[in-house]
């Protein structure tokens, strides 16, 4: 873990080692660091993504872009654990406008039609403004809000239905859509991960939800990459699950991301990966026994 | 650089699904620039010789595939020469792979084999790709056998979706989007080789070399999926996607192919074809008549005839095997935007095919 976390200290992140700064591997260098205590290690972190928001509270992926805005929820996430642990002396985060931000942004509707098999009337986020939601930008928008303290918020509500509403009969999630002209898509261990990291502690009875959970316990092993390790040990983790082999995968997945050219991205995920449900994308997050949802 | 992405107003579900553009009512809302862009294509198309395409039969995966792709390089009209010292992007197509469904993806043997030509011939060359749908783009590369593929060949891998990115404008003005960002290494690009699967597509009937470069575009600038090019109508961003690339060549693996509801869900079917040209529109053109459907009817090939190449069987140039002999009838779903698609009236339509239905 210790070499692990020296790799996420060199702020901002890019995708690959030494590429441009990126907003998402960034917020998460800085969440797993602030995971595991290191605040002084995170504060570079922080403060780029501080330097890199808009005025209009948006922080696109890039260095060199002004949009899209999906990252945003990412740095709210980070924002809000290094609050939660008082530290972020040094950094001007506008919280507020990000939230604003992330409020002003919706995903298109759809009539209702047999082409489709979810619902497209709930609105959740979309990758870019002005198109259609789902499961992935809607799941960080549900955590971001929760975060912040917004359980309770009518967006994260709808966000928590949509997220469900996502899910595959026989459980697990595509990356959004469910049945598409009649055929049922495959799952993948990914979205399904974070979806259900977001909708971890929501009181719902939907047979799909502990069937996703089913479907990721079988679909990690040791040949499971690390981004999708890592979701997939984060979604179980949400809901209690901790398989037997995880310590192992992860010691793996590390050995192989040091091998090859370290990816910062792949290194924060697997390092909250392995703070399990003391994660703070978890701790923040998890709902506290909000309203049934329907 | 604009400081916006520029997505249009969503098209209708019947553009969207290709069914009701007609060439002139799209290219009447263009601006004069791109119309006349447009126009001097088109004249070059009438002026220009007939484009040449490639068919090979009796093709496997574990056959001498190096030789055929340079055989049909060389047959259609490129030189070795062309390519010294050329940086060459190679674009299978990857969107949304499991192992146990090798139909929906490019075969690596393919893209190695490729590899091998244009390296033989000079060529500096990378493989590249931004996977539609799935984020973790390693799991793309493992569950299609690519990774271990590629390191094998040791050939470097561009993630698409991932890289720095260059803004270029719309050379095709179809849609409304005013430009592209493009990825570095597909903007730098002296040539980029489109390497689909052949399969059907359950919105605009097929995806093969110009539908594939779709995953030239970033992920992480129009999402996953690329929901900002199909909200700007699939048709027209195909087509404007082509007109902005660099220098474009095709190599379609059709080998084993996908029908029924490609391209993600759909059948496995075997046709043992590798088909090259220098022209993505007339070798998809030729494609299309192999799995017996008609090109005109495949809406970005309808956008795409005699501005960036021809889809008349007339003005395509036969190399290799004649298409006639190898056709094969691909199904397609019975969906009402699909029934104009097959040349053959007598063929039946398939209902949605679940044969290849898997759960993890």
């Amino acid at each position: 873990m210790s070499d692990a976390l020296e790799l996420l200290r060199h702020a901002p992140c890019g995708y690959r080692d030494g590429s441009t700064p990126a907003a998402e591997p960034t917020a998460l260098a800085a969440l797993a660091l602030l995971g595991a205590n290191r605040f002084g290690d995170a504060q570079p972190h922080l403060q780029w993504l501080s330097a890199h928001q808009a005025h209009d509270g948006c922080v696109p992926p890039l260095g060199d872009l002004n949009q899209p805005g999906w990252p945003t929820p990412l740095a709210i996430v980070a924002f809000a654990a290094a609050n939660h642990d008082n530290a972020t002396a040094t950094v001007n985060f506008d919280t507020e406008a990000a939230k604003r931000y992330l409020l002003s942004i919706s995903g298109k509707t759809l009539e209702p039609s047999p082409q489709y098999g979810h619902n497209g009337q709930l609105v959740g986020w979309p990758w870019v403004d002005g198109t259609h939601s789902w499961q992935e930008p809607t799941a960080t928008a549900v955590l971001a809000l929760k975060s912040i303290g917004l359980w309770d918020h009518p967006r994260t509500r709808e966000g928590v239905r949509l997220l469900i509403d996502r899910l595959l009969v026989t459980g697990g999630c595509n990356y959004g859509n469910t049945v598409v002209l009649g055929q049922k898509l495959r799952p993948h261990v990914e979205p399904t991960g974070i979806a259900l990291v977001a909708i971890a502690g929501e009181k719902s009875d939907d047979p799909r939800v502990d069937r996703s959970v089913q479907y990721l316990l079988g679909a990690l092993n040791n040949e499971t990459t690390p981004i999708s390790l890592s979701y997939g040990l984060l979604g179980l983790a949400a809901h209690d699950h901790f398989p037997d082999q995880a310590s192992n995968w992860l010691e793996a997945a590390f050995r192989h991301v040091k091998y090859k050219q370290p990816s910062p991205l792949d290194v924060a995920l697997l390092v909250l990966a392995a703070q399990g449900s003391e994660c703070p994308l978890i701790t923040l997050t998890k709902s506290p026994s909000v309203a049934a949802v329907t | 650089m604009p400081t916006t992405i520029e997505a249009s107003k969503p098209e209708s579900c019947e553009a969207k699904n290709g069914g009701k553009f007609s060439r002139r009512t799209l290219f009447a809302a263009t601006g004069a620039a791109a119309a006349g862009v447009v126009a001097l294509n088109a004249a070059k198309q009438w002026l220009s010789p007939k484009q040449p395409v490639f068919v090979a039969k009796n093709q496997r995966y574990d056959g001498p595939l190096r030789q055929t792709i340079s055989d049909g390089l060389l047959a259609t009209g490129f030189q070795p020469a062309h390519f010294k010292g050329k940086r060459v992007l190679l674009k299978p197509n990857l969107v949304e792979p499991t192992r146990l469904a090798p139909q929906l993806t490019t075969h690596p043997a393919v893209v190695v084999a490729a590899a091998a030509v244009f390296r033989d011939w000079g060529a500096q060359v990378t493989v590249g790709e931004a996977p539609g749908h799935v984020r973790d783009t390693e799991m793309a590369l493992v569950e299609s056998g690519m990774k271990a593929a590629l390191a094998d060949a040791d050939l470097p891998f561009a993630d698409l979706n991932y890289e720095n990115v260059e803004w270029t404008s719309n050379r095709g003005g179809a849609s409304k989007l005013a430009g592209f960002y493009f990825p570095h290494s597909v903007a730098k690009a002296d040539f980029i080789v489109s390497l689909p699967k052949m399969k059907t597509h359950h919105w605009v009937g097929a995806t093969l070399a110009m539908k594939n470069l779709y995953g030239t575009i970033p992920g992480i600038v129009y999402g996953w999926p690329k929901n900002v090019l199909h909200h700007a109508g699939i048709p027209q961003t195909v087509y404007d996607i082509n007109a902005s690339l660099p220098k474009t060549i095709a190599i379609i693996d059709a080998i084993l192919c996908m029908e029924g509801d490609g391209p993600i869900m759909g059948s496995p079917k075997q046709m043992g074809l590798i088909l090259v040209g220098p022209n993505p529109t007339a070798v998809d053109a030729t494609a299309a008549r192999i799995m017996n459907l008609r090109p005109d009817q495949i809406s970005y090939l309808d956008l795409a005839a005699d501005r960036l190449g021809p889809i008349d069987d007339r003005k395509i140039e036969q190399r290799g095997e004649s298409w006639r002999e190898l056709v094969s009838p691909f199904t397609i779903l019975d969906a009402p935007h699909l029934r104009s698609l097959p040349a053959d009236p007598t063929v039946l339509i398939s209902k949605i095919s679940r044969a290849t239905t898997v759960t993890a």
